[in-house]
């Protein structure tokens, strides 16, 4: 019988995945977008003291389940320190538990044609497989290129709201595109509809960088939009990290060079981007950026062991440095008076800069 | 010149070894206190507040000790013997500790996965002044130790498994077994309800596992002591087990993965688990209720 395949949501990604099965020719039932009552649900089922990320996981495949998926793809980052390895034996072990009857498939670099095929029955060719897979990075690209253009128009927007239309629209229609063609028509048409937003009458806005654990930074269901909240006050942010950089920048002289950058404060891996959470503020600090943001899942093993140094680094370079901790249990309300107030630093900064140009 | 060495975390993967190691180089070795109220609370000053509780105990052993010797030990350990990983946030020890304390730091990377053990050793000489002889003559000399400390442990082990009274196997990492303020004196308490404890590392590994248990799949661990801790649970189910109690210290990620499978195999072997998780905040009042409880149930 055909697997009925559902996987992790992951942000703007989602529809990534789901395009790159459905043209390998599985049978997908796409994950639930992450809200309150699925986040809810997730961590229900999982063990308490797991990250935040593997909570939300469960939640939105427990309605894809209900849809009658079987099959859950879960990648499985052999070789990475942090207990993302673990997610799917675990995720399965639950779900089985509480009466599922599903299986988790673990998908690696090491594994990922070999499994894709047996996955299909040995119906698909190497060549589909790889024909998808750069489809899938000719979408990947432009996502990721759509987010931060969208970032600088949203700064500087003068009505709310505009930039995110456009930006969803090229989303749902990129969802639907048939080839590279529509890719090429799609980036067009929302650079111009971006170039032609009122601007507000203040054209200064903040720079601030994000960094920290890549599911809770290019999530904007787990992170509560926080691009778009920190857009609106006025702040274009930026994020090295994202599923492009994952997906590439892990070969060995990347790694060397990286290494190099943050021996100063860190002589090791920590496991998952907590190194490149160091190097991405000690880049952040050295362009000029108006503040730092460390965005993580409660208790992520990796990022807490570097948050004292990304503390120091603050305190050395004088940079504003703001650490949000995400969990089932975080409030919206919270967040937005943490970032508000963030922000009023970062702008009363810039203006005693202003007045005082040699400090 | 006095080395201090944290009596806490690392120190316990290869207790008597270090102090051992540097006293038969002819050096002096401040072991700071058996953990205390006033270090758990120098240690909660210092930490980051979202890691584990393990850690925070580390950092005030540490900071007890910051200027009242010449060098801190702090060891980065990465793999060990079986090339298996410690736990990440051993990693970044060393580099955090800079910034916590004063004092001059003394390590090097345990990483076997790169190199022996030994050759590491050598990387130490430097700083201590000590030829690769010396290096090795101590080396020697405190492995020896450390396996006498091994033996008397077998030896126990041994007596313990043919005690008459219900024999209880704590799980847990070595920093939460032989830290008695950290595991509330659960040995201690538990011997006062009728039982005989034995600590998961005192059991002979010995005994694999079938990976795929009866529909619950059982992951390889990268980590050190995922592995063993399975072995010797493994191995514990050839024993008369009354009961198993597995202690995590709060905010373990860990312990949050092994956890699944520890409480599996018990209760699939129909052995009684209880699960305990310390922190600054667990008082020995509710401590003991549980135990209690869980006594009574056996």
């Amino acid at each position: 019988m055909k697997p009925k395949i559902t996987f992790p949501y992951w942000g703007n990604y989602t529809f990534l995945f789901e395009n790159l099965l459905s043209r390998m020719g599985f049978d997908c039932i796409p994950p639930e977008e992450t809200n309150q009552a699925s986040i809810s649900e997730g961590s229900k089922l999982s063990p308490d003291l797991f990250c935040f990320p593997f909570k939300v996981n469960v939640g939105n495949y427990l309605a894809a389940i209900k849809k009658g998926a079987d099959t859950i793809l879960m990648w499985e980052n052999t070789g990475g320190s942090c207990r993302l390895r673990y997610y799917w034996i675990v995720q399965e072990k639950i779900l089985r538990e509480a009466g599922h009857d599903i299986r988790v498939v673990n998908l690696s670099f090491k594994n990922f044609f070999p499994k894709l095929k047996e996955l299909s029955g040995n119906k698909i060719s190497n060549f589909r497989i790889l024909k998808s897979v750069y489809y899938f990075f000719r979408e990947l690209r432009l996502i990721e290129d759509m987010e931060n253009k969208a970032n600088y128009f949203r700064a500087r927007a003068k009505n709310k709201g505009e930039t995110e239309k456009f930006l969803n629209e090229a989303f749902a229609r990129m969802k639907k595109a048939e080839n590279t063609g529509e890719l090429a028509a799609i980036k067009k048409e929302t650079l111009d509809r971006f170039s032609k937003i009122e601007r507000s009458v203040n054209q200064d806005v903040l720079k601030i960088g994000i960094i920290g654990e890549i599911y809770a930074v290019c999530d904007g269901k787990a992170n509560f939009e926080l691009n778009r909240k920190l857009g609106e006050m006025g702040a274009e942010t930026h994020r090295r990290l994202g599923l492009s950089q994952h997906l590439t920048g892990g070969f060995f002289w990347n790694e060397k060079l990286l290494q190099m950058k943050v021996d100063p404060y860190l002589k090791t891996t920590v496991g998952g981007h907590g190194r490149q959470a160091v190097a991405e503020m000690m880049d952040f600090t050295k362009e000029g950026y108006d503040g730092v943001i460390q965005l993580l899942p409660f208790g992520c093993m990796p990022e807490v062991s570097v948050r004292p140094i990304l503390e120091k680094i603050s305190r050395d370079k004088k940079i504003p440095f703001l650490s949000i901790s995400l969990d089932e249990q975080t409030a919206e309300a919270g967040l937005l008076t943490r970032l508000e107030a963030f922000c009023d630093l970062l702008w009363s900064r810039r203006r005693a800069k202003n007045n005082y140009p040699s400090s | 010149m006095t080395i201090g060495i944290p009596r806490a975390l690392i120190y316990w993967k290869k207790p008597i070894f270090w102090e051992s190691f540097f006293e038969n180089l002819g050096l002096k070795v401040l072991l700071s206190p058996a953990t205390n109220k006033e270090i758990v609370e120098l240690g909660l000053k210092a930490a980051d507040p979202e890691t584990c509780f393990s850690t925070k105990v580390y950092w005030g052993h540490l900071i007890w000790l910051d200027g009242k010797c010449d060098y801190l030990f702090i060891p980065r350990l990465k793999a060990s013997e079986e090339k298996l990983e410690y736990c990440p946030k051993f990693f970044g020890i060393p580099d955090v500790a800079k910034i916590i304390v004063k004092t001059k730091i003394l390590t090097a990377d345990f990483d076997e996965r790169k190199e022996e053990f030994e050759k590491t050793l050598e990387k130490l000489r430097a700083k201590l002044a000590k030829s690769p002889k010396e290096i090795k003559t101590a080396f020697e000399a405190a492995s020896s130790a450390a396996r006498k400390a091994d033996e008397k442990a077998r030896e126990s082990f041994l007596k313990k498994i043919k005690s008459e009274k219900k024999k209880i196997v704590i799980v847990s990492h070595p920093y939460n077994l032989y830290d008695e303020y950290v595991n509330l004196r659960i040995k201690e308490n538990l011997a006062k309800l009728g039982a005989e404890t034995i600590f998961i590392d005192e059991i002979p590994s010995g005994g694999v596992e079938p990976r795929d248990d009866g529909g619950i799949r059982m992951p390889d661990f990268h980590w050190e002591f995922g592995k063993e801790m399975m072995d010797k649970i493994g191995a514990a189910l050839n024993y008369e087990i009354a009961g198993a109690i597995e202690i995590s210290s709060f905010q373990c990620g860990c312990d949050a993965v092994m956890k699944e499978f520890v409480e599996s195999k018990f209760k699939r072997n129909k052995i009684p688990f209880l699960y305990l998780i310390i922190d600054e905040q667990t008082g020995e009042a509710g401590f003991q209720t549980r135990l209690e409880a869980f006594m009574d149930t056996l």
